[in-house]
């Protein structure tokens, strides 16, 4: 009896926080299913998340800066993904450095040094987070255009494959689930309750001796390190240099981690979250789409998710600060 | 290093692990903590201006002082949240090179509880008491391990053990902050200090967090306390070292710590001679303008029953958090638990019900923190006075700023407020001259009742002494001053009576012959003295 209740509640906990982004998700998906009956059949599976991985990654992407409190948010997630790229692309390729081996712990490296160096200027410098990473995105979407002034097409490489098939499996399952697995790692660790502990509550961990400004480093690092991801999973998508893609990615990326019941105030949330956010909105976008609502309306409809994740997340605050009070 | 601590002590023959023998302090061995000299500013505020204190190995040693004698400031530095501007500490003898965070006063043996109850709401338990342990990727202590010691602790101080999967936020805040407390225990920190930790906890569990530290001390472990409730210190501790302004004053082993001598030592009452008192108020009318009647800061408390005549003026006092500025603010039209606040003026009887009946019936209420409650900070020395009574300077719906600029300087002239431009930013004026500005704003509205909580707080001496004039002014001309003041001084040099107020309730109400130092400061632990 003991294990059962052990069970509910522990997928009553699973459910609690991302639920509303789940639900949104399965009824979408049913009514997407109804008006593209094509999606069912498997053979369309792997070109449908490889669209979706970039999407899905930048939100995971958003959510360690986010989860760190202090006001933390990442908005240079989306423009980090197209300069990686674009390195990729037009640097890498061409000069025959392209092979996986030595072309993705470059690409993981760069989105990691800048996301530590957000780190660094917030936590270390106490510079507003927004400002900051407004300011490095403007920056990287500078030198992107600086590389790339026009799209160019990628030679043919290996990123391909992640967009389609690899063997039984679609590729991007491996560039979504690479996130996904290095969080459940750090979950082994202590770095994830500590990374939660500051978020809410950074006098209450400064206090306990824990160091709030490396975990907040470590936080946006961590988000860089994943944005690394997202741009391998873009490139596998477009196939070429395009400095104007990834920026759409920023706002709706923090969309999705909203939606997905992370609050902006930190110190809760989850990665599934945020790849449920991102799959509500991404099919929410396929559903008007197939509707035939015009392109105009597609933003009023992104903006109306934003709002509903937002008020989603306040009524959770709400409930916990009005439970702590009765019992303070 | 703590660990290397315990070992070099078992090492040698030990004459005293409790501290309580006459062992002279001298022994250096003995001592686990050593202070010297510290000093520390905030702005042109000093804080700690030269403090020295020694920590004996297995002692219990209360630091005491009244409001702003530096206690806090002293504990944030052994804590590692401020760094001392000069001064050193010594630990087994060792002097600190840095100590520049709690993880560095953490490692060089010192676990510190706050006042306010610090706990991550959301985290479990469990992880509450084990906060900051781990590395920031190492997990030091395994589960099993975090488990059982926990468990022990807040076995050790609740009695019972609460979920330990629990969020924190579902428990009481008493054993909220019994989580921190056993945070701290959970380390064994060669020295703990506890900066006024007890005030959150119930009886019970205080009662058996005493029994932990006597424990404690038994093993050679020592406790620094700071504690408002003379019961508390006088039950607990082996030395009591008293601060005043930010300085030692003196260090009072057990047998001589009686409340008279601590007060004494706090007051400085044996050094100078008492203020001058305020000249007696002229004839008064005897016309009650303001009435409480029987109102209850918190439900079940001693109801407050108090009456405001013209021209008096009425001190608030007592330790901070002890119900003066919710008394205050329920003189103001503020929420109370019960009774009600009546204003009388020209025959007519009115109940104030809220804060805006209150301001229309001629209360003003002139909060403390000035920059966040009263001032429009980027706005102008104008603006600022002139805002909320901007109605008076109307024609026929128009504005006419002539108009207000005339009231500002008629006021301005009669509060000697020092400003260049009235049209530059309110924030280029000094914290004096911000506070007369609050103070004109509210006096434009030709109040009744001026209700001011600790107007003089970091003022400088030469405008606290035009406020002083100002009040004296105010009252000599009908109107009634209520006046919260964290400084005794003030209370004997301005008020016709002064209530200080303990655990929400009026202690002691004491009138101008009743008034000393001591007998207020007795009042504010609880003391009956003259």
């Amino acid at each position: 009896m003991g294990s059962v209740e052990t069970i509910r509640s522990q997928l009553q906990i699973w459910f609690r926080s991302s639920v509303f982004a789940v639900l949104l998700t399965v009824f979408l998906l049913l009514i997407t299913a109804f008006l593209n009956p094509w999606i069912l059949a498997p053979a369309s599976w792997a070109i449908l998340l490889g669209t979706f991985a970039p999407f899905a990654i930048a939100a995971m992407a958003s959510t360690p800066a986010i989860v760190s409190g202090g006001g933390g948010i990442d908005i240079s997630i989306g423009p980090l993904m197209a300069l990686i790229g674009i390195v990729f692309v037009k640097v890498l390729l061409p000069n025959g450095l392209g092979a996986p081996w030595f072309s993705i712990p470059i690409m993981l490296a760069m989105g990691t040094a800048v996301g530590m160096f957000n780190g660094i200027v917030i936590a270390q410098f106490r510079y507003p987070p927004v400002i900051t990473t407004m300011s490095v995105n403007f920056v990287l979407t500078g030198i992107s255009l600086a590389v790339a002034p026009i799209p160019i097409a990628a030679i043919p490489n290996w990123t391909s494959q992640l967009a389609h098939w690899i063997g039984p499996i679609p590729g991007s399952l491996l560039t979504i689930g690479l996130p996904v697995l290095i969080w459940v790692g750090l979950k082994k660790t202590a770095f994830n309750r500590t990374l939660f502990a500051v978020g809410a509550d950074d006098a209450t961990a400064f206090s306990a001796g824990i160091d709030v400004v490396r975990t907040r480093i470590v936080a946006y690092g961590l988000g860089g390190l994943f944005a690394g991801i997202g741009a391998i999973a873009l490139t596998a998508l477009l196939q070429s240099a395009d400095a104007t893609q990834g920026g759409q990615y920023t706002l709706l990326a923090i969309a999705a981690v909203a939606l997905g019941g992370t609050t902006l105030n930190g110190g809760r949330g989850t990665l599934r979250g945020a790849v449920f956010g991102a799959a509500a909105i991404f099919l929410l976008q396929d559903v008007l789409t197939a509707l035939d609502v015009p392109s105009t309306w597609l933003r009023s409809a992104y903006g109306a998710a934003l709002l509903a994740g937002v008020i989603v997340g306040a009524r959770a605050i709400m409930r916990r600060s009005g439970s702590s009070e009765a019992h303070g | 290093m703590t660990m290397n601590v315990a070992d070099a002590r078992s090492s040698e023959p030990r004459i005293s692990t409790t501290g309580k023998t006459d062992k002279p302090a001298s022994d250096r061995e003995m001592l686990v903590l050593r202070g010297q000299g510290l000093a520390k500013s905030f702005g042109a505020t000093k804080a700690l201006r030269d403090f020295s204190f020694d920590l004996r190995s297995g002692e219990v040693h209360t630091i005491q002082g009244e409001n702003g004698s530096g206690k806090s400031t002293l504990v944030k530095v052994l804590a590692g949240v401020h760094t001392p501007d000069s001064g050193t500490i010594e630990i087994d003898g060792h002097l600190l090179k840095q100590m520049s965070s709690p993880f560095q006063s953490l490692q060089n043996g010192i676990g510190t509880v706050f006042q306010e109850v610090l706990v991550v709401g959301p985290q479990s338990v469990l992880q509450n008491v084990w906060l900051g342990s781990d590395g920031l990727f190492k997990v030091r202590y395994g589960h099993e391990e975090r488990v059982a010691k926990a468990t022990a602790v807040l076995n050790d101080l609740l009695g019972l053990v609460p979920d330990l999967e629990a969020p924190v936020e579902t428990l009481s805040l008493s054993d909220r902050q019994a989580c921190s407390i056993a945070r701290a225990l959970l380390r064994d920190p060669a020295v703990l200090i506890l900066d006024e930790a007890t005030s959150a906890l119930d009886v019970a569990t205080r009662d058996r967090l005493f029994d932990i530290l006597r424990t404690r001390a038994e093993r050679g472990k020592s406790v620094l306390f700071i504690s408002h409730r003379m019961d508390e210190v006088t039950e607990i501790s082996d030395r009591v070292t008293v601060m005043r302004l930010g300085e030692t004053v003196g260090t009072l082993n057990r047998a001589e710590a009686t409340p008279a001598r601590l007060v004494q030592l706090m007051t400085g009452s044996d050094v100078s001679s008492e203020p001058r008192k305020r000249a007696a108020t002229k004839s008064k009318t005897q016309r009650v303008l303001l009435e409480a009647r029987s109102i209850a800061l918190l439900p079940g408390r001693q109801p407050i029953n108090l009456t405001v005549q013209a021209g008096e003026m009425i001190g608030l006092a007592g330790l901070e958090g002890h119900g003066q500025e919710a008394l205050l603010r329920a003189l103001g039209g503020g929420v109370t638990s019960s009774g009600e606040i009546m204003m009388h003026s020209q025959g007519n009887t009115a109940v104030v019900r809220n804060e805006t009946e209150a301001s229309k019936h001629g209360i003003a209420y002139v909060p403390r923190e000035r920059k966040t409650e009263a001032l429009f900070l980027p706005l102008s020395v104008l603006d600022n006075f002139a805002l909320p009574t901007l109605k008076q300077d109307t024609k026929g719906g128009l504005l006419w700023p002539a108009q207000s600029r005339k009231r500002f300087f008629d006021l301005a002239k009669r509060l000697g407020i020092r400003y260049n431009d009235a049209d530059a930013p309110v924030s280029t004026l000094s914290g004096g001259n911000q506070q007369k500005i609050v103070m004109a704003r509210w006096l434009a509205a030709d109040p009744k009742v001026l209700l001011l909580n600790d107007p003089t707080r970091g003022v400088d001496a030469h405008t606290k002494q035009d406020l002083y004039h100002l009040l004296q002014e105010l009252t000599d001309i009908g109107l009634a001053v209520i006046m919260i003041s964290s400084e005794v001084d003030e209370h004997l040099a301005l008020m016709d009576r002064v209530l200080v107020m303990r655990d929400q309730e009026i202690f002691r109400e004491l009138n101008r012959s009743e008034m000393s130092r001591t007998s207020i400061v007795s009042a504010f632990f609880g003391k009956v003295e003259q």
